[in-house]
């Protein structure tokens, strides 16, 4: 069906089967391969996927619009069931094929992915350079983007979830790439657990959807096709009366597993804090993983399963809420952090707290067009970062820095761009998507003015952290040895930062909506067959007082900054003496380490340590020892019986015989 | 063969196995131990070879060879083992050996 299917076929092989072939060839080869192999090898596959995506795009867009999602077998796994026994009511085959469905959002992920994938790849060539493992991190990287790919392209719902396990031990492997460092295993463990917590949830719905989802005849349905499942939760068919014994109440809960899933995989409340950890892996890694892509895929899950979203508004409901929450407290810790790249963490967090918001309140268009602009602005801003971190030789304290400026004359343009792109600044790519994102929630949302007032204060601690960082890094004097003598890095550095910051600059042009006006509706048209069209918007007026109100508070963040670093009209610790408790609550991260250490963390140790001491010894110890001591004293009491005297042993054999022979002949006679 | 012979043949058998066994029980030399072994297998023998005459069938003196045949295997190894104990210690008694039980 649609697209050539043999053609899809060899171009979805091509697609994942290229960044694989990189991870296989780099990571067998080991050392034999030499580094000037690998640098072409490991950006060559990632691009050479990206011109596969694409061509796969241009196809996709020749089809008509009702008919732009593909879906080809690649390889038949698991076949169950006598194929005869189909239609039979209550007997059917179970299939598990690994198959890939091409539809405009699995390819603007794939976009995302193998585009802004291939650039950090570049850019890693130049950032690894030095780096003893470097061979290793190209193999790690191959693997995460054919981890990355086979979740957003699956089909089927396991693959779905092993891509979405696979992409976490890829996460894993890079944060903790640096294996000397303890802090860093540690990160690279803190975040794997709590992936462990959303890969737990997503199983589980994936087990209540397939136990529990019928067809419209009301026959269970027990497959895990994701176009099947998604086809019969879609409006119009027989959903919520087919939910089992449990009706609305399961749809609700399988909302809600899967919001658990999503936000372990993006960082989000309650399971947001590996996140800034995670920095501590190489730079390109946070721009890849934990910026453009990973953190991504819980507002991707969201969206792919909007319909059942949509059945379940009391989980919608919980989304937009722990999104918006997110947004808000990572907005604020933002503010005070001190180490370059987890500002640009709490930034991450906060931006795609806004994305898991505008997918609980129904805006999926909205969402994705912010995760695209978002994966350009804020993969800039983290290679430009990464840029500044080299030329400091690994310092990534703000405090160290100041008047980079003149030092970096092409990184902080770039990092410029990426910081108004971030803040919504008008032209830029992060402005168009926010705006979007907004005006839908002052129209959709069940608490409408609220819900936008919030949104819109994010704008400002948005654009007020950011621009902190500008100021600490690249303006004022330098404030230590290595700022003084800095000095710009290798073109294979720069050149991927200046085309993040063409795309940052004009992605924002594929979708122009605002307040009913939409002169270009590029990126929302391409996503309607899968997730429909949202166009509903508050009246003309307060749209445009919306828009003009949230550029505004943008614009007020930068201006806070230049009050309170540039002309020093502020005092710098103005709100630390006045809101002390703010400012701490700031720094210390809303002090959720400290609740995680010792609501779960101390408790759980303190039971594994009381198992150690009492369980271990007297239960399992104790059982060994105990059929030990028992073997080896009556082992003791038997021995006496071996004396060793061979004519001892002949007479209680003669005796025995005697009896025996006697009691055979009484029997006989 | 008169069949009131067999009696005598029988009591003959037993009062040989019962002289065999007690050397093997009594004796602490093992060759002779193993000579009162040949003793208690010949009379088994020969009751074999009385009740195949009784019945008229060949049975019991096939056996009765089948036996001879068995007995020389293990003189074979009985008497390696005893070569082997005499060259260790020089000497030959059975309650010696009751150290091979550590």
């Amino acid at each position: 069906m649609t697209i050539g299917t043999s053609f899809a076929t060899v171009l979805s092989t091509l697609v994942l089967g290229l960044p694989l072939l990189g991870f296989l060839g780099i990571s067998l080869a080991g050392s034999h391969l030499s580094r000037r192999i690998v640098r072409w090898l490991g950006p060559g596959v990632v691009l050479a996927a990206f011109v596969c995506v694409l061509v796969l795009l241009v196809a996709t867009l020749t089809r008509p619009a009702a008919d732009r999602s593909t879906t080809v077998v690649l390889w038949q796994w698991l076949q169950l069931g006598v194929p005869r026994w189909h239609g039979i009511a209550g007997t059917q085959g179970f299939n598990a094929d690994f198959a890939v469905t091409i539809d405009p959002l699995a390819l603007v992920m794939a976009i995302i992915i193998t585009g802004v994938g291939g650039v950090i790849h570049v850019y890693s060539v130049g950032y690894m350079a030095d780096d003893r493992g470097f061979n290793r991190f190209f193999a790690y990287m191959n693997l995460f983007v054919t981890s990355m790919l086979v979740l957003v392209l699956s089909a089927n719902l396991i693959f779905l979830i092993i891509g979405w396990s696979m992409v976490a031990f890829a996460s894993y492997a890079l944060i903790a790439f640096w294996y000397q460092r303890p802090s860093a295993v540690a990160a690279g463990r803190k975040a794997y657990i709590t992936q462990v917590i959303g890969d737990l949830a997503l199983v589980l719905a994936a087990f209540l959807i397939f136990l529990n989802l019928r067809a419209p005849g009301g026959r269970l349905l027990h497959t895990v096709s994701l176009p099947a499942i998604l086809a019969d939760v879609g409006p119009g068919h027989h959903f919520s009366g087919g939910l089992g014994p449990l009706g609305g109440g399961l749809v609700t809960l399988v909302g809600l597993l899967l919001l658990v899933g999503a936000a372990a995989k993006s960082a989000q409340w309650p399971l947001h804090s590996w996140l800034p950890d995670a920095m501590e892996g190489p730079t390109p890694v946070s721009a890849l993983i934990h910026a453009a892509t990973m953190v991504t895929a819980g507002v991707y899950l969201v969206v792919r399963f909007h319909p059942i979203f949509q059945q379940a508004p009391v989980a919608a409901g919980v989304v937009a809420a722990i999104g918006l929450g997110t947004a808000v407290m990572a907005a604020v810790i933002g503010c005070t952090q001190h180490d370059i790249k987890r500002v640009i963490a709490y930034s991450t967090m906060s931006q795609i707290g806004l994305m898991i918001f505008s997918a609980g309140i129904g805006a999926y268009s909205a969402a994705i067009f912010q995760l695209f602009t978002h994966a350009f602005f804020k993969a800039l801003l983290f290679l430009a970062a990464g840029n500044v971190i080299h030329a400091l030789h690994d310092q990534q304290d703000l405090r160290t820095m100041g008047g980079l400026r003149r030092r970096l004359p092409l990184t902080y343009p770039a990092f410029l761009v990426g910081a108004l792109a971030l803040s919504g600044i008008p032209i830029f790519a992060g402005w168009f998507s926010k705006e979007e994102l907004l005006a839908n929630a002052l129209a959709l949302g069940p608490a409408t003015p609220w819900l936008w007032v919030i949104g819109v204060s994010v704008n400002l601690l948005t654009s007020f952290y950011i621009f902190r960082v500008v100021w600490l890094t690249f303006h004022g004097a330098p404030r230590s040895t290595q700022a003084e003598a800095a000095h710009e890095a290798p073109p294979v550095m720069t050149v991927p930062v200046v085309v993040l910051a063409v795309c940052a600059t004009l992605a924002g042009f594929l979708e122009i909506d605002f307040a009913g006006w939409h002169p270009v509706t590029a990126f929302s048209t391409l996503l309607q067959p899968v997730v429909g069209l949202v166009r509903a918007h508050a009246s003309a007026g307060a749209g445009l007082a919306a828009l003009l109100a949230g550029t505004l508070l943008s614009l007020t963040g930068i201006g806070v900054v230049a009050l309170v670093y540039a002309w020093r009209v502020l005092p710098v610790d103005l709100v630390s003496r006045r809101l002390a408790w703010l400012y701490r609550l700031s720094l210390e991260k809303f002090y959720w380490d400290q609740i995680y250490e010792m609501g779960l963390a101390r408790p759980v140790m303190a039971l594994a340590h009381a198992c150690s001491r009492v369980v271990e010894p007297r239960m399992f110890d104790g059982t060994v020892r105990g059929v030990r001591d028992a073997v080896a004293g009556l082992s003791q009491d038997f021995r006496t019986f071996q004396t060793g005297y061979l004519r001892e042993y002949a007479t209680v054999f003669f005796a025995f015989a005697v009896v025996g022979l006697l009691v055979l002949g009484l029997r006989l006679a | 063969m008169s069949p009131q012979l067999f009696p005598g043949f029988i009591g003959l058998s037993a009062a040989m196995f019962a002289i065999g066994a007690m050397g093997v029980l009594l004796r602490r030399n093992p060759l002779v131990v193993f000579m009162s072994i040949e003793l208690m297998l010949n009379a088994a023998n020969l009751v074999l070879v009385t009740y195949g005459r009784y019945t008229h069938t060949m049975d019991g003196q096939v056996f009765a060879i089948v036996v001879i045949t068995v007995a020389a295997c293990e003189v074979v190894v009985g008497l390696a083992l005893i070569t082997g104990v005499f060259r260790r210690g020089r000497r030959l008694d059975l309650d010696d050996l009751s150290e091979l039980r550590q």
